[in-house]
């Protein structure tokens, strides 16, 4: 009994010390982190919205109740909208994909942008190169994106990467659901 | 043992990853890259100091009852802080090894020498048996993340090697090429250690 107690204090003293190592390194590191993450963030949406010079972040229940939406920012120049940012996290083949995409306020998709994917390498994370994501620059908002293998062409279809068909179908599903909701609830706003 | 023996040890007769093959799930899963490789090989290297240091240095106040625990809460608050080190100062890296530096706590090469060489021997000897098995496990990383790297993307520490023409083989990229890689490269190790035991 003597023995466990004694055992049991000097596992304490080890954690204890432990514990508060790891908070004084967490007191440093923590306002980097935070303020690097803030900044990467105002930085990429800012590539997909050029014109506008300010973001609100919309903390709206309708638009963050909705499937697949993360965030959404409203990027404004001289105090009008001039579009908006939708961060989206649908499944990919290897986990969440985080698709940003940036729609003016006409109703077109000025830019896709993937800021996080855990696809398969050499495959299914081709998605992040611009000659894929450039597919939908330029799409109206109106009709829902398709992805396709190939042989379709028109408005709505996307070309699916050789070999990595799900990770494009994510890509699309993320710019969908922004889409939808801009055609739903932030066009009338 | 003398220091100098002990630190080629770790490098090359006992090296960790092709003569002891420990801690093979980052030997086989963040090599994809030489740069990944590369700072894999550093974090652990760093957390294996670290540990090493610690734990010789209290060793008599650790029990043998209950030295296991203790030695993955050094161990772990040594992973914990390289973690968030390298998200603060170096986000890219941190991204590419996303959850394996949080594995790096079981990584069974750092329990291994706590338990095998850190508990027993002195400061200084486990500073060396640190950084010989650490720099060993580095350049065994290096190495394996070099030839996939070349062989499945065509570049070199991000530098592409060969023409637009070149058809990079993407298995050596994916988890099977690791396999491949690490088996063709530790039987090449092999051969040439064989040669060379005698001398030393």
């Amino acid at each position: 009994m003597k023995d466990m107690l004694k055992m049991g204090l000097i596992l304490l003293a080890f954690t204890a010390v432990s514990g508060m190592i790891l908070g004084l390194t967490n007191d440093v590191t923590q306002g980097i982190i935070q303020e690097r993450l803030e900044e990467e963030n105002i930085q990429a949406i800012a590539g997909l919205l050029p014109e506008a010079e300010d973001f609100n972040n919309l903390e709206d229940e309708a638009i963050l109740q909705r499937d697949l939406i993360v965030e959404v920012y409203e990027g404004q120049k001289e105090d009008e909208t001039v579009g908006y940012t939708v961060r989206a996290n649908p499944i990919g083949y290897g986990g969440r994909v985080v698709v940003i995409t940036g729609i003016s306020v006409d109703g077109e998709i000025l830019g896709v942008e993937i800021a996080a994917q855990s696809e398969t390498p050499g495959l299914g994370d081709k998605i992040t190169d611009n000659e894929y994501l450039d597919q939908y620059v330029g799409k109206s908002t109106e009709e829902e994106l398709v992805t396709t293998k190939g042989g379709e062409t028109g408005e709505k279809y996307i070309n699916a990467i050789t070999g990595a068909t799900v990770s494009s179908e994510a890509v699309t599903d993320g710019v969908n659901a922004a889409r939808a909701l801009y055609e739903e609830v932030l066009k009338s706003r | 043992m003398k220091l100098n023996r002990i630190f080629i040890k770790g490098l090359l007769f006992d090296n960790p990853v092709f003569i002891q093959l420990l801690g093979m799930c980052p030997v086989l899963a963040v090599t994809n890259t030489a740069e990944n490789s590369l700072f894999m090989g550093m974090a652990t290297t760093a957390v294996l100091l670290g540990s090493n240091i610690v734990i010789s240095l209290l060793k008599k106040f650790i029990p043998t009852k209950i030295r296991i625990p203790i030695f993955i809460v050094v161990i772990a608050t040594f992973v914990t802080i390289v973690g968030m080190v390298l998200n603060a100062y170096f986000p890219a890296i941190h991204a590419n090894l996303g959850i394996f530096i949080p594995l790096i706590v079981v990584n069974c090469l750092i329990l291994a020498r706590a338990e095998s060489f850190a508990s027993k021997s002195s400061t200084v000897g486990s500073v060396v048996d640190g950084l010989g098995m650490g720099i060993g496990f580095t350049i065994a990383l290096f190495v394996l993340g070099s030839v996939r790297e070349v062989l499945g993307y065509g570049t070199f520490y991000n530098i592409a090697l060969f023409g637009d023409g070149f058809q990079p083989a993407t298995i050596m990229a994916m988890p099977p090429g690791a396999f491949l890689a690490l088996g063709l490269l530790m039987g090449l190790f092999n051969k040439i250690i064989s040669k060379n035991v005698n001398e030393l």
